[in-house]
């Protein structure tokens, strides 16, 4: 207790009046903590937010629902809702048809302004829903003019933002495309109060209206269940018992299940995708853990003297282990609570960015306002603090290990981390990471696979390699020291060759974020590379055409096929290759049914083939398929086999015949013959065609024709359509470059806070220096070469690590996660340049701590 | 067999670092109130002696018996006690804690002993007073000359009411003038509260506040 109470007056006496001599560095390093809690607490936030839709679009409106009644193929034709007769009149429960589809608004022009969601609903039976109520929502200013209002038709009601964003009024005109269609739309209302929370993509209107308006007449896409009384809830046998006499009368053709489990199989579609997200974001808090480390570090040598002195006066090693240790609590206190604002305010910037991505690749979700919940506070908290406090663990042992009797008499003994110099630790993380790689890929909800023996063997590796890259210091400084002509070359490389332990820390926390950056650019260069390949491949046709507005697997409702047999007719058109694609249900999760030219595929439809079509023999009696790389993976079909899926019109085998390269999506595709894919799923709708044109057609003449021609669709040449690709690739990859460069610029911080540590412990070394005449400007340029060696030389180590990260990433957690093989390329160039630009900018990481170092001295 | 009135008893201790022995066998007794100065050239271990006889340094051999206790026996937190409560060092460089004001690093030694606030307070100001550094009391280190650091540093020495006092060239870095009256302060606080005095200086001059001198020479008592 009495040490407690020691170690608290010194924290007060001592430490805090530190930080406040030096407050502007101590600012410098709680921003950092900051940026590195907001990072992660952002990422999180806004994951969450990007993803809110998991649930169901006509929440908002119609309150949380209990049970979904739904077809297997995702539509229930009107004849069938007659089979839930049994249902209606019944006073526990309200039912609730729906359809939703997304809808391009467009300018004048024909031009997508932006992508909205639209909800049909039965308007005059959600007057009756308790939840509906609960919302308190109005479709008109006066409650007598509800039935009026709605009895006008085709109108559709929107939120107040998304009214003010598109700057649309009750009585205005909404001009969109649907399924290639060109059409519009009256605005009816707007809902809600203006500061209710609501989507900003939602439109609603009524059931009939909708279905025309998606050109979806006669289906609905399914039938929500809402409880009347809203205490049942709570109640699990109630529930059960509900369930039950639901499911009892339940036609053949329609399936029965509760909301929140469709909840739950998007979010566990987005888990891979979100993990890999957050693990990413821990980079920067990793490397503001290593800043804390180093700024404590670099406190214990500056603070020595003092240190000694306690300990002369019978301060107790404890309490010195202590009062560092509160130290880091502080730091890490305070900088989480900032980090928590600034992951407020990036998950603001990264929600919409995140909310697009999971629209391209996942299904349609639309982002909501970010929001702080006391989970946020207590993860922020424990992360900032606990991350804090392992890295204050070293200093305060450190602290507690000086040596009253050396410091007091010759000032500039320090232990520093005598371990830095043992390759045993290094070694065997490089060891265990090895042995991590023989974790299978565990599977996730909703059948991703997590490559966690990819990441912990890459955490191991990362920490082993800091570890070992001090004596990469040495080598270089011995190498170059025969070069060292003047005195200021060879001191600054006697000091370097010494590698001391604060040399070699400072090192290894660069390792740490140049292995982490040449990693990923790796990964992200072969990506981008390998798809730039691909498309070279794959995409050989002359125009290529699709819905327009649709940006991804969110967006998909199927071009109408009257449209499709017009395009199809043009006279230039020689041959079209035309898509058809529906999500079904399968062994592990969800994956794609695509319709194709089976013929054409195998014979002139250029393909990356893993397998070429015929090398795989198809199991008797199932459908012959051609496979994605990520299917075979998925299902472990790629050397044969048969899969079972869930189609609208019951389950059906499959077996690969051949395996091609696919980047689209990690969950898969099985591509069958069209007309066997429109008997299977009942639907006549493709997604998208690719034209070849006859020899000697001006491709760009018969795409602006077709433009004009079919203004709801989106008509474009081979080299728009790569451009398109690309730019959602650069889109997707955004989040990923913008942490590398937070944890890369925290890092760089953390060169110039170890190297005044550096400097600091050799105080005496440079006096001496001062006395033999060194001017002050060529210490100076000696710190300026020193940190251009420590960061040459993390530069040297980080490049060999980040080779060995960039194969795990490409060969082994990308292989597992989303099942592709990418190609690996090195960008050799890149590496070189970012070499000597981390060069230059230790070198004058050096030259500002020396000058300051020196000033203050 | 430790007199009764002896406050520390050096036996044949012995101190290396590596394979370079700097202390040979050093004997040494001191009696309670008793002023020793501790002389010789450079290198003949003094500091050495100084830093193992209040345990911050530790040794090979022989024996330390400071008020009856062997602290060879006692670990090292029975030596940081030992150097909390029994002791009082005072530095050539001063070594005052730079972020405290002079009061407070006068204090500080009774905080390390839990005494009552009020009378920490009182003696801290009591003894400021007795150096001569009353309207300095609120001055941080930095703002004092080197003979106020000292005479502060002094104070915090005997703040604790020690058994002895360790001073290592405690004039080292003083002028004259400051230096005199360092040690005549030296020799009144010791004097006046019955504090035995360890004092390590190359001036012969500053021994006559001592009752007693001790010559060593290659680690040896020679005198």
């Amino acid at each position: 207790m009495s040490e407690t109470r020691t170690a608290l007056y010194l924290t007060a006496k001592c430490t805090l009046r530190h930080w406040k001599t030096s407050w502007a560095s101590y600012l410098l390093l709680l921003l950092i903590v900051a940026v590195g809690v907001g990072a992660f607490n952002g990422i999180r936030q806004a994951s969450r937010a990007a993803s809110a839709n998991f649930g169901l679009f006509n929440e908002a409106v119609s309150g949380r629902s209990d049970f979904l009644i739904e077809a297997p193929s995702g539509r229930i034709p009107e004849a069938s809702l007659a089979g839930l007769a049994y249902l209606n009149g019944q006073p526990d429960w309200h039912l609730l048809p729906v359809v939703e589809g997304s809808i391009a608004q467009v300018d004048p022009s024909g031009e997508p302004i932006r992508q909205l969601r639209l909800v049909g609903l039965d308007l005059i039976g959600l007057g009756n829903l308790p939840t509906f109520n609960e919302q308190g929502l109005s479709f008109a200013e006066e409650d007598s003019k509800w039935y009026q209002r709605i009895g006008r038709g085709s109108g559709v009601w929107l939120s107040h933002t998304l009214a003010r964003q598109a700057g649309l009024a009750r009585g205005d005109s909404l001009e969109f495309v649907a399924g290639g269609r060109r059409a519009s739309v009256a605005i009816a209302g707007v809902l809600g109060e203006s500061d209710q929370d609501m989507p900003d993509d939602l439109l609603v209107g009524d059931l009939p209206a909708v279905q025309v308006m998606l050109q979806r007449e006669g289906f609905v896409d399914r039938v929500e269940v809402l409880l009347t009384a809203r205490t049942s809830r709570t109640n699990r046998a109630l529930l059960a018992q509900i369930e039950q006499r639901i499911a009892d009368g339940m036609p053949p053709d329609l399936r029965l299940r509760p909301a929140a489990e469709r909840a739950e199989e998007r979010a566990s579609m987005t888990e891979a995708f979100r993990l890999n997200l957050l693990i990413l974001s821990l980079i920067a808090i990793l490397v503001g853990a290593y800043l804390i480390l180093q700024a404590l570090d670099a406190a214990v040598v500056r603070r020595r003297q003092e240190t000694a002195t306690l300990r002369s006066l019978g301060v107790g090693a404890r309490v010195l282990f202590l009062i560092c240790l509160s130290e880091a609590f502080l730091i890490g206190l305070i900088g989480s609570v900032a980090g928590i604002g600034v992951g407020y305010l990036l998950a603001n910037g990264a929600v919409h960015l995140l909310a697009d991505t999971v629209n391209t690749l996942y299904f349609a979700t639309s982002a909501d306002a970010i929001r702080l919940t006391s989970d946020d506070w207590l993860l922020g908290l424990s992360l900032g603090v606990a991350f804090s406090l392992l890295a204050g663990l070293l200093p305060a042992r450190d602290a507690m290990e000086t040596p009253p009797a050396q410091i007091l008499s010759r000032g500039d003994w320090s232990p520093g981390f005598v371990w830095l110099r043992r390759p045993t630790i290094g070694l065997a993380l490089l060891a265990v990471g090895l042995l991590c790689l023989l974790i299978p890929p565990p599977t996730m909800g909703g059948g991703s696979k997590m490559a966690i023996g990819g990441f912990l063997a890459a955490g191991a590796w990362i920490l082993g390699a800091a570890l070992l890259s001090g004596q990469s210091l040495v080598w270089l400084a011995k190498l170059l020291r025969p070069l060292a002509q003047g005195p200021i070359w060879r001191v600054a490389l006697s000091r370097l060759g010494d590698g001391s332990s604060r040399h070699r820390l400072a090192v290894a926390g660069l390792v740490v974020a140049v292995g982490m950056v040449t990693g990923m650019l790796q990964m992200v260069g072969s990506f981008r590379g390998t798809i730039e390949q691909w498309f070279d491949v794959r995409f050989q046709a002359d125009l290529y055409v699709s819905e327009r507005g649709g940006s991804g697997a969110g967006s998909i409702l199927g071009i109408d096929p009257a449209i499709m047999a017009r395009l199809e007719a043009t006279p230039e058109v020689e041959f079209a290759d035309t898509l058809y694609l529906q999500t079904v249900a399968a062994p592990i999760g969800g994956t794609q049914l695509a319709g194709i030219d089976f013929e054409a595929w195998q014979t002139r439809i250029g393909q990356i083939w893993l397998k070429p079509p015929g090398s795989l023999q198809p199991v008797a009696g199932a459908q012959p398929a051609l496979i994605s790389e990520a299917f075979g993976r998925r299902f472990d079909v790629l050397h044969g086999g048969r899969v079972t899926v869930e189609t609208p019109t019951g389950p059906r085998t499959i077996s690969p015949i051949g395996v091609f390269s696919d980047y689209g999506n990690e969950f898969g595709t099985a591509a069958i013959d069209a007309p066997t894919w429109r008997e299977w799923t009942g639907s006549e709708r493709p997604i998208n065609t690719s034209l070849h044109l006859a020899d000697g057609t001006i491709t760009n003449e018969v795409r602006d024709r077709l433009r004009l021609e079919f203004p709801g669709l989106d008509v474009r040449n081979a080299q728009e359509l790569r451009t398109l690709a690309l730019g959602i690739f650069d889109q997707t990859f955004q989040v990923t470059s913008a942490l590398n460069g937070i944890g890369l610029t925290v890092a760089l911080i953390g060169l110039m806070l170890g190297l005044l540590a550096i400097f600091e412990e050799s105080a005496r070394s440079w006096q001496t220096l001062g006395y033999l005449g060194f001017p002050r400007r060529a210490l100076v340029l000696t710190a300026g070469i020193e940190g251009a060696g420590i960061a040459l030389a993390a530069w040297l180590s980080g490049t060999i690590l980040g080779l060995i990260l960039g194969w795990l990433l490409i060969a082994v957690i990308n292989v597992q996660s989303f099942g592709w093989t990418l190609l690996w390329q090195v960008p050799f160039t890149a590496f070189l340049g970012f070499g000597a630009a981390l060069t230059l900018v230790g070198f004058l990481c050096g030259i500002v701590s020396g000058s300051w170092w020196f000033r203050n001295r | 067999m430790t007199d009764k009135n002896t406050i520390l008893e050096v036996n044949d201790l012995r101190k290396a670092y590596g394979p370079v022995e700097v202390l040979h066998g050093v004997n040494l007794r001191i009696a309670a109130g008793e002023r020793v100065a501790l002389t010789g050239p450079s290198g003949s271990g003094k500091s050495t002696l100084l830093n193992c006889l209040c345990g911050i340094e530790t040794i090979d051999s022989g024996s330390i018996t400071m008020n009856g206790e062997p602290l060879q026996h006692i670990g090292k937190r029975g030596l940081e006690r030992v150097r909390r409560e029994w002791i009082g060092y005072v530095f050539q460089a001063f070594h005052l804690l730079p972020t405290l004001t002079a009061l407070e690093n006068i204090e500080l030694p009774g905080q390390l002993i839990a005494m009552p606030i009020k009378d920490r307070k009182a003696r801290a100001k009591d003894l400021l007073h007795a150096v001569g550094l009353s309207h300095r009391a609120d001055h941080r280190p930095d703002a004092l000359s080197g003979g106020e650091r000292q005479r502060v540093a002094l104070a915090r020495a005997v703040m604790h009411q020690p058994r002895l006092i360790l001073a290592d060239e405690p004039t080292g870095s003083l002028d004259s003038a400051s230096g005199a009256r360092v040690l005549e302060l030296l020799e009144r606080l010791s004097r006046e509260q019955n504090i035995a005095l360890v004092l390590v200086t190359h001036d012969l001059n500053s021994t006559r506040i001592c009752e007693r001198t001790v010559s060593m020479h290659d680690g040896r008592i020679t005198g």
